[in-house]
């Protein structure tokens, strides 16, 4: 468990942040890494391939699905595409994400003042 | 997506996330090379970014998967694979685990069956047997005369009821079918309400249904199925039990075998197929002389055992003063039932139980030196998979497998080697009732499988875990991991092959001191000449009228002289038939047994009552000792002169001679001689005529006086029963050729001349003298081969321990010899350093088994059945142990020759 709790931030995040990348558009897995990376301002250090298991994760639940074809570089790439009910998880996880950090905040302002 | 789908459509899968992630890295690739990079840094910047490419798959592909069952799987195949490449280790510890199982759930369960059972009676734990006891020695069990358990009756408050047994006898039946031989028990009318077992149909007999010439019998199931067909109209119905008119009353339910205590080793178990009532008050035992029945008491409800032997200590007081006569120094021993019925059994089964559970722990230990061995072995392994990434829980549940695998096929073959075992030892103890029913028992199973299971489980295990938290780069280098096993790890191991050989010499000093005792019974002459000598008995009924004539309300009997001419007649005839060389007859074959006459000597003082000499007496034909090939000693052999009307002659063996007669000629003295519970000596004093050879005659163990008359010179009436060894005759027929190649006719031929004398009479016991000493020890000899066998599997298992971590070590140590043998040490030096540590380690084990052993001396000095041989015999241990010490070095010589072939150059050019 060590492993994973170095790449992601809580259980899910990393779902949730692929899931908010692909709504905008869809990716194949290099874009992704690389849109997540520079989005985040390199804050994030993650393992290029632990994408692969969230994304497997997700094909698995069907919130996301992969579709062969071309990239705009030429190469032969899976592009990853949001659902309908990976919409709707996105959209759940995201509210539930927010009224986490809402108390997360609340807390650690008490404990300044 | 349901599973379904997955499971078939996961081969694209995986395949398109290879292709992917190879996609990943290509991309990465060329923009760190347009980024100004070269190619080969930048697939390493790429790989490095992206993380172990191996284990994310890894992690994938588990996502679609249903891991547990799929690395279940996987980790068998993996398992079978490695496994198959050592051979030689799976089938040790695979033959170590099925020996473990099979011997110990086969014992168990024999154990189970025959002890741990209740008795099949009602409330069976209330049930006691009553035995006297002298007061001189407080061990000794003996039967009390018959009109004791009148007194006790009358003068208890703890007992519910006492009831009796006789000793199980085998006797003659006639007026059924053919004449033959049945198992046949005597009992008190209320024994079988005091066990709480009633008749199928039918009653049981009353005390007052024994008469002089008529009694009322009860019969086995199996008696009237095979005698009777079932016939439901068998009430009524008679036949004659040595000659008596015997009518059936009631037929027992099936699977009621009756009463076997443990002492009547002839018939010791065999199924009981007639009961006759015995009456208690008859004035015919007033005299208190009749010593064959066990009383058989129910307590009353609530009175525990050691109440009833406080309230029998109290009659038996009374009893010495009412009958000081023949109760003087006599005390009551009250003894639960079950203890009484299954002595016996306990004697055999408790030092197998010992043994199996040793081979149990040997094979345990073994398993786990092995497992210890080969995982240590495979640390390296161990580590470079956990430097790839693979997790502990992972490692863990591969070795999972593979100690499971070899579990499951050891326990298989362990069950198989059950059946086979139980089958064993149902022959070994075909003697017990309840043998037959002798079953594999579940939990027992269980028991030995789960412990073998556990220890290779656990030591399988206990490598994996430290090695997968090693510091990985230790283990890698290639230096290190030759000697990284520790001084821990050769410490458990040691210990192992040290405690392995401590319980084998354990078991094989048992085993040796059984095989000793049998080869001491086994080696010495019988005293006669067995070869090609067919033997067979006709024993005359005693309750037969022509035979023998009571007297009313005495203890005494005439035999008619009938008896005798029909022997002498029979005599006769055998001898003229083809192919028979010469004829003897006794009344009791060696080496079956004897009848105890005391004697006082003429001219000598007379002895005290209680210290009569004795001699163990049989009737014999003056043709016996020529037919047997008895060496004469001394004096005569009986001849013509020793009619009926000559003065009586005795022929005595060299043990009576040197015994009763240490500092004179025996020849040419009177004795008179008695039958021991009487108080009356015969009419007559016998004169020694002869001493002849020593015979094993009471068994095959020790030599008893013996005291032979001939069948020609006997008084007219008996007492006390004493007429019975003038009734039985066996003949012993020394055949010219081949005893096999006449065997049939000449017993065909027997029994045409007998049937023509007396057609109710059966001739029995049909046999070669060889086989008769055969089968006399026989039952002893399988239990020892059975035990042997375990002490013999002790044996190799250790062998095996020994060898096993001899070769680890030199397989660890090749760096050393090798650089040993660079540096000059001599090829025999390398050799004496490998075995000297084996013969440590045997030679540490060797003497913790001594002391062990000597320590059990007591269990095996009485549960052992040990001829003129102590537990302690120093014989013995060193046998075994020069034994053990030799297979050691067996053990030591394949390693350490190995160790000799080291090439140093190879060796050292591993570094």
């Amino acid at each position: 468990m060590k492993k994973s709790q170095q790449r992601d931030l809580f259980p899910g995040a990393l779902e949730m942040m692929i899931l908010r990348t692909l709504k905008r558009q869809p990716l194949h897995g290099y874009a992704l890494v690389q849109h997540i990376k520079r989005t985040s301002n390199d804050l994030l250090q993650i393992e290029e391939g632990s994408l692969y298991p969230a994304l497997q994760r997700l094909l698995k639940d069907e919130l996301v699905k992969a579709e062969w074809g071309i990239s705009s570089t030429n190469r032969r790439v899976r592009i990853y595409k949001l659902t309908a009910a990976g919409a709707k998880h996105l959209e759940r996880e995201v509210s539930r994400f927010e009224r986490m950090l809402d108390g997360i905040t609340r807390v650690l302002a008490r404990g300044e003042s | 997506m349901n599973w379904f789908k997955q499971l078939f459509s996961r081969g694209r899968l995986y395949h398109d996330l290879s292709d992917e992630i190879q996609e990943h890295l290509d991309e990465k690739i060329e923009e760190l090379v347009a980024g100004g990079m070269s190619r080969e840094e930048a697939t390493h910047a790429a790989r490095r970014e992206f993380g172990n490419v191996t284990l994310i798959k890894e992690d994938c592909r588990e996502m679609w998967s249903f891991p547990w069952m799929e690395t279940l799987w996987q980790d068998l195949c993996y398992a079978a694979r490695t496994l198959t490449k050592t051979p030689g280790f799976v089938a040790v510890v695979i033959f170590s685990l099925a020996l473990c199982i099979g011997a110990n759930t086969a014992v168990f369960s024999a154990l189970n069956t025959v002890m741990l059972q209740a008795l099949p009676y009602q409330q069976p734990e209330n049930l006691a047997t009553i035995w006297t006891t002298q007061k001189t020695d407080p061990g000794s069990e003996d039967l009390p005369p018959i009109a004791e358990v009148i007194d006790w009756k009358k003068q208890n408050h703890v007992f519910a009821d006492i009831a009796a047994i006789g000793i199980p006898d085998r006797v003659t039946l006639a007026g059924l079918g053919e004449p033959g031989l049945i198992q046949f028990q005597t009992a008190t009318p209320n024994f079988f309400d005091l066990i709480g077992v009633r008749p199928a149909f039918g009653r049981v007999f009353r005390a007052e249904e024994i008469q002089e010439q008529f009694q009322t019998v009860v019969i086995s199931n199996t008696f009237w199925r095979n005698r009777f067909s079932s016939d439901p109209g068998v009430l009524g119905k008679t036949f004659r039990i040595e000659g008596m008119v015997s009518t059936v009353v009631g037929v027992m339910p099936a699977g009621f075998t009756g009463f076997a205590p443990w002492y009547s080793s002839s018939t010791y178990g065999k199924a009981t197929e007639v009961w006759r009532p015995v009456n208690p008050e008859s004035a015919q035992y007033a005299k208190r002389l009749d010593h064959w029945i066990m009383p058989v008491a129910r307590l009353k409800p609530g009175v525990t055992v050691a109440q009833a032997q406080l309230e029998m200590d109290v009659i038996a007081r009374g009893m010495e003063q009412a009958y000081p006569e023949t109760n003087k120094g006599v005390g009551e021993k009250v003894v639960p039932l079950y203890d009484t019925l299954h002595r016996g059994a306990k004697d055999q089964l408790y030092p197998l139980l010992g043994a199996v559970g040793f081979v149990l722990l040997i094979g345990c230990v073994n398993v786990a030196n092995l497992m210890l061995s080969r995982a240590e072995g495979r640390r390296k392994e161990y580590s470079v998979r956990a430097s790839l990434g693979a997790s502990r829980r992972r490692l863990m549940q591969q070795l999972l497998a593979e100690s499971g695998l070899l579990t499951c096929i050891g326990g298989s073959l362990g069950i198989l080697l059950s059946f086979w075992g139980i089958r064993l030892l149902r022959v070994m103890e075909k003697g017990h009732p309840d043998a037959e029913s002798i079953r594999i028992n579940g939990p027992v199973l269980l028991f030995a499988a789960g412990l073998s299971a556990l220890t290779a489980l656990l030591f399988g295990l206990a490598p994996a875990i430290r090695a997968s938290r090693p510091d990985l780069n230790d283990a890698l280098r290639e230096g290190e991991s030759r000697s990284s096993s520790g001084k821990r790890g050769w410490r458990t191991r040691y210990l192992l092959v040290i405690s392995e050989i401590a319980l084998a010499m354990v078991l094989l000093v048992g085993a040796g001191l059984m095989i000793n005792s049998l080869l001491r019974v086994v080696l010495p002459s019988p005293g006669f000449d067995a070869a090609n000598v067919l033997t067979m008995a006709v024993n005359l009924p005693w309750n037969e009228v022509k035979y023998v004539e009571k007297f009313s309300g005495k203890d005494m009997e005439r035999v008619s002289p009938k008896v005798t001419a029909l022997h002498q007649q029979l005599l006769e005839r055998v001898t003229a038939l083809p192919g028979v060389e010469s004829v003897g007859m006794i009344s009791i074959i060696p080496p079956l047994g004897a009848g105890m006459r005391t004697f006082s000597i003429l001219g000598h003082p007379a002895p005290s009552p209680g210290e009569r000499p004795e001699g163990s007496f049989n009737e014999v034909s003056p043709s016996y000792f020529r037919a047997m090939k008895i060496p004469l000693r001394k004096g005569r052999y009986f001849d013509e002169r020793d009619t009926a009307s000559a003065p009586w002659a005795v022929i005595i063996s060299e043990t009576f001679a040197s015994r009763y007669f240490p500092n004179e000629d025996p020849i040419g003295q009177l004795i008179l001689v008695r039958y021991a519970p009487q108080q009356v000596d015969e009419e007559r004093p016998r004169q020694i005529v002869g001493v002849v050879g020593e015979v094993k005659q009471m068994g095959m163990g020790g030599l008893h006086p013996l005291l032979y008359e001939s069948f020609l010179q006997q008084p007219e009436v008996f007492r006390g029963g004493s007429e019975f060894l003038h009734l039985y005759g066996s003949l012993v027929i020394r055949t010219t050729s081949d005893v096999r190649a006449h065997e049939a006719d000449i017993t065909a031929s027997v029994k045409q001349m007998v049937k023509e004398m007396d057609p109710d009479l059966p001739v029995t016991d049909v046999s070669t003298m060889d086989d008769v000493l055969g089968n006399f020890m026989s039952g002893y000899q399988t239990y020892v081969i059975v035990l042997g066998t375990f002490a013999g599997i002790a044996v190799v298992l250790a062998a095996i321990g020994v060898y096993g971590v001899l070769s680890y070590f030199v397989n660890q140590r090749t760096r050393e010899m090798g650089i040993r043998l660079a540096l000059g040490a001599q090829r025999g030096d390398v050799f004496a350093f490998v075995s000297k540590l084996g013969l440590t380690l045997a030679g540490t084990g060797l003497a913790i088994g001594v002391a062990l052993a000597l320590g059990l001396n007591r269990f095996m000095a009485e549960h052992f059945w040990l001829y003129h041989l102590k537990a302690t015999d120093p014989a013995t241990y060193a046998a075994v142990g020069i034994v053990l010490l030799c297979i050691a070095l067996l053990a030591c010589y394949i390693p350490a020759r190995r160790a000799t072939k080291v090439d140093p150059m190879a060796a050292l050019r591993h570094e």
